[in-house]
């Protein structure tokens, strides 16, 4: 007896009180039983104390004793269990009775932690208008407007395509991918997803696809291949009005429990900024039984590349898969010409090229010709890519020139090493690379990027927010830099005044939230000095550039078509500076003075006079321009297809209604907080 | 049987509670706030907890309490439901951030400094209640850190605190003001007029941090209730908070407020926020008081609302 105590009170995991009843209950039968042996009156006598006392007084202080010690086990953990608090970011729904073995359990979470994210409205460090905002319950639903606590991303629309600073799109990007930005969120625990709620506040509709990760990103051992599941795809749509909604989409089943959310967004035909408050992810504990009974159907247009992997592909490819036919040939396809042959096969995407080279020889020939791949885009795929993808393609890709691998090798799916081996295979005639949000970068791939791509003319590197400031002094040698993207990364001021010195032909550069550079004045200062032909500039949310900085800048470089200083709040406009900028820049086409609330009067009549050419303006925020100067400005500058004009306390929307009517041809926007 | 293992729970439960120490368990607010503007008679309710130009919250979060109270200074304003005052706003700002975790306990400077900032993020601007009047505010914020038991506070401008313990204040803030009736505060200047207007930095705000005990009472408050009613009477009225049993007469009190009572043990906190116009202020008619009042626990909800309100009322 005294040993069963002993293992009913070490063993056992949860502690309840059916349990110690059960013990008790069990202690009692057994000392009953042992107590036949010696009082065989006992039975008789039902559930009482033996009349024998001797072996009950030896037994009496144990009994307490291991009763006060099992006690304490029990209340240590049921304590343990009722101190831990959730924070309200999830509430389990039970259906079915408490006794009964729950059959289903519905577990509804918000968003815990918000981990990635490709771009944000707001800067660093803030809660406004960044996507953190996302995690948690909703702030502002059901209301609808332009809120503060809200998650927003840096674009929308197309106007930045439009831009010349963003580079030529790539061929081959297969018909059903539109991502333009993502992001991902982490929730409390692994459920098995049975619907998925993303409430929109403003301007709903840009969510394109719902993807759910097998990887748990708060467990401590991460598992050896991380799998991608698309939940739900759908296509850009028009977004009707811009009230809140909350957006249910059906989701498929899946495998596997997930607790790791990617939302990917094409805002293109949006009227403005779309803006997220929470996301609710229901699901289920266990694998829900239907699962079995039911195959999933499998919808080709839904999917998007869930068939083979490219890695299994390209592994085929080099395998000799041809047998040979004397007889049969390949019709009158041989009878092509090599050239047109090719001019078929460049319309396919990568994947299908690669399936494509299994078939016979002659497509393999031609599925490995290099000339194939002179452009590649592997954006699209960035859930499937690993070092064997980009190991098997490196033979394809010697005359590679415009490389895009933006978003791919998160989570370990590459490594630095292979990155690098493949750089120095197929970099040397690079002239394009986009590496946006890639975190696997490290400063040996920069290295390496510098050491092999003498020709790189354009180089995207924004959002890589992992990578080591020191990382950034290796562009300096790519001295053939036309177009440079640092937004959201953290170089610091030092790299950037080399790169600028020693690449004098930049023409597009972004340094949008770098919040590493300490003195903006002397960065734009050495631009004006070193990059006469830089075309297009945008420093959104750099906080201290000054009137000084921006006056030696327009007068230095003078082909300045784009120029971005969003809530560059230190500018003051009484000194002048918007003026000398308009006087300065007669090729401006963009100009955005976003928050900067001492934009006036006389600020709009200079650049009406000034800059004709003027097809994006933005002065959000300020209440000194009046209606009489905005019309002189759209009489002057004919070819202006977007104004925002919003938060402008003296431009009402009756007047914005007027100017619509008198300007057909200009989208002005005019948000609102209802 | 059973009564062996119930005494060996009775004997387990002894030592336990003998061996525990109550002050391991966390220390958290009893408190309450309630407030009046300077149009109380007229009998417009306020939302939120916006008092006239004076704002506070009451926020909690998994390691501390936090309580904070501002004051709008400037000019002689109309008045009208404006939501979007800075004083208000800078509290509602302050509490989001406690909310969601955006801050060290230990530096109730640091939740000023970062909600400031945050008012410059928003797209549209806080607008002034008058065109001629500033978007500027006093600030006092106290922080009760849950497992230290600490007070951490941060006052800038002419508000502040009073700790009482036992009947005696034992802990007091100071004022901070540059000349009479300017008192030390948070201002965005309105772009015009950037470098002429008063402004002080985030990190001018005094703080000190002590420690705390179960039963003391924490008065925070804006120069309103402090001008009008001597150290004294302040102590008197709470000496009745801690006699008088639960009433819920209400009919001296025009709006009720959020009431967030937490019945847990803990240092009660009273946050009491008042502005008014010195009597003999040319500006105005007569003196009048606006303030917001925040009570300490549900019981001595009614009694203390309407006897500090009687007593604040008899000085005008």
């Amino acid at each position: 007896m005294f040993t069963f105590c002993v293992n009913s009170v070490n063993s056992g995991d949860s502690a309840s009180t059916d349990r110690s009843h059960r013990w008790i209950e069990s202690t009692e039968y057994a000392q009953r039983s042992t107590q036949t042996q010696r009082c065989t009156s006992w039975t008789r006598r039902g559930l009482r104390f033996p009349t024998q006392t001797q072996p009950c007084c030896s037994m009496f202080p144990m009994l307490t004793l291991l009763s006060m010690f099992y006690y304490i086990c029990l209340r240590r953990r049921s304590r343990s269990g009722t101190r831990s608090e959730s924070l309200g970011s999830r509430r389990a729904v039970e259906l079915g009775q408490r006794s009964a073995l729950p059959v289903t359990v519905e577990v509804e979470q918000y968003g815990k932690e918000v981990l990635d994210f490709s771009s944000h409205y707001g800067s660093e460090n803030s809660m406004s208008y960044t996507m953190w905002n996302l995690a948690g319950v909703p702030n502002v639903y059901p209301s609808s407007g332009d809120f503060t606590q809200t998650a927003v991303f840096r674009t929308y629309g197309n106007w930045w395509e439009k831009c010349t600073s963003s580079g030529p799109s790539f061929r081959r990007t297969p018909p059903n991918f539109h991502s333009q930005d993502y992001l991902e969120l982490a929730f409390e625990e692994p459920v098995y997803p049975t619907a998925v709620e993303v409430l929109e506040t403003y301007h709903p509709g840009a969510i394109i696809r719902i993807l759910a990760c097998s990887l748990n990103p708060f467990s401590q051992n991460p598992p050896a291949d991380v799998r991608w599941e698309v939940l739900w795809t759908g296509k850009p749509c028009k977004s009707l009005s811009p009230q809140a909604r909350q957006f249910s989409p059906g989701i498929r089943q899946i495998s596997f429990p997930t607790n790791l959310l990617r939302l990917e967004i094409n805002s293109s035909l949006l009227e403005y900024y779309t803006e997220l408050d929470a996301v609710i992810l229901r699901g289920v504990r266990e694998r829900p039984i239907l699962a079995l009974y039911k195959i999933p159907v499998i919808d080709i247009n839904e999917l998007s590349d869930s068939e083979e992997e490219i890695s299994d592909a390209g592994g085929l490819c080099c395998r000799s898969t041809v047998e040979h036919r004397h007889v049969l040939g390949n019709g009158f396809f041989d009878r092509l010409p090599y050239e047109l042959i090719q001019l078929i096969l460049s319309h396919l995407p990568i994947p299908d090229m690669c399936r494509l080279a299994q078939t016979c020889k002659l497509f393999h020939k031609h599925c490995s010709d290099p000339l194939q791949y002179i452009q590649l885009s592997l954006q699209p795929y960035w859930a499937r890519l690993t070092d064997t993808s980009l190991c098997h393609l490196q033979s394809r890709c010697a005359l590679l020139q415009r490389l895009n691998m933006s978003w791919t090798g998160n989570r370990g799916a590459l490594t630095p090493a292979g990155f690098c081996s493949f750089m120095s295979a197929c970099g040397v005639s690079l002239v394009c690379l986009e590496l946006s949000c890639c975190h696997f970068l490290t400063e040996a791939c920069l290295e390496v990027i510098a050491q092999t791509c003498s020709c790189l003319q354009e180089l995207n590197l924004a959002s890589c927010d992992r990578l080591q400031p020191q990382a950034f002094n290796h562009i300096a040698k790519i001295t053939s830099l036309r177009r440079l993207v640092l937004y959201r990364t953290k170089v610091e001021q030092s790299a950037v005044l080399s790169i600028l010195t020693f690449c004098p032909e930049l023409q597009h550069l972004n340094l949008g939230s770098c919040v590493m550079i300490e003195d903006y004045d002397v960065v734009v200062g050495m631009l004006s000095a070193r990059c006469r032909s830089l075309r297009s500039l945008d420093l959104w949310r750099c906080r201290n550039l000054s009137e000084r900085g921006l006056v030696e800048l327009v007068s230095g470089c003078r082909l300045l078509e784009e120029l971005d200083l969003g809530w560059c709040s230190t500018l003051q406009s009484s000194s002048g500076c918007f003026q000398q900028l308009a006087r300065s820049l007669p090729r401006l086409r963009k100009l955005f003075l976003t928050a900067n609330r001492t934009v006036c009067d006389s600020d709009l009549e200079e650049l009406a006079a000034h800059c004709n050419a003027l097809q994006h303006l933005d002065i959000l925020g300020t209440r000194m321009v009046g209606p009489a100067s905005l019309r002189k400005l759209l009489q002057s500058c004919p070819q202006l297809k977007l104004l925002d004009v919003s938060f402008c306390s003296q431009i009402d929307s009756r007047f914005v209604q007027e100017l619509t009517s008198l300007f057909p041809n200009v989208s002005i926007k005019k948000s609102f907080t209802q | 049987m059973l009564s062996v293992l119930s005494y060996g729970r009775l004997v387990a439960r002894a030592v336990i509670g003998g061996l525990s120490q109550t002050d391991s368990r966390d220390y958290s607010l009893v408190s309450a706030s309630f407030g009046f503007g300077k149009d109380f008679r007229k009998g417009i309710l306020k939302k939120g907890m916006c008092y006239g130009d004076d704002a506070c919250f009451i926020a909690r979060h998994r390691s501390a309490d936090v309580l904070g109270v501002a004051d709008g200074v400037g000019g002689w304003r109309d008045y009208g439901v404006d939501p979007s005052q800075f004083s208000g706003t800078l509290m509602r700002t302050c509490e989001r951030l406690v909310k969601e975790g955006r801050f060290v306990p230990s530096s109730p400077v640091g939740i000023l400094t970062t909600s400031y900032y945050e008012l410059l993020q928003n797209k549209d601007e806080i607008k002034p209640r008058a065109e001629m009047s500033h978007r500027s505010s006093t600030a006092c914020i106290v922080v009760l850190d849950r497992e230290s038991h600490q007070l951490h506070t941060a006052n800038l401008g002419d508000s502040g605190f009073l700790v009482v313990r036992g009947g005696e204040v034992v802990h007091r803030s100071d004022e901070q003001q540059h000349y009479f009736n300017t008192p030390f505060q948070l201002s965005i200047a309105p772009p015009e007029a950037v470098g002429s207007v008063l402004s002080d930095s985030p990190e001018a705000a005094d703080s000190s941090s002590f420690d705390v005990q179960l039963g003391d009472i924490i008065l925070t408050a804006t120069d309103g209730l402090f001008d009008n009613m001597p150290d004294y009477m302040i102590l008197q009225e709470l000496k009745k908070l801690k006699e008088e049993s639960l009433m819920t007469s209400l009919s001296c009190c025009q709006s009720l407020p959020s009431t967030q009572t937490n019945p847990r043990k803990g240092c009660t906190m009273l946050l009491l926020s008042s502005s008014s116009r010195p009597p003999d202020c040319s500006c105005s008619p007569a003196g009048r008081i606006e303030g917001c009042l925040s009570l300490v626990s549900s019981w001595e909800f009614g009694n203390l609302t309407c006897s500090l309100f009687s007593s604040a009322l008899k000085r005008l």
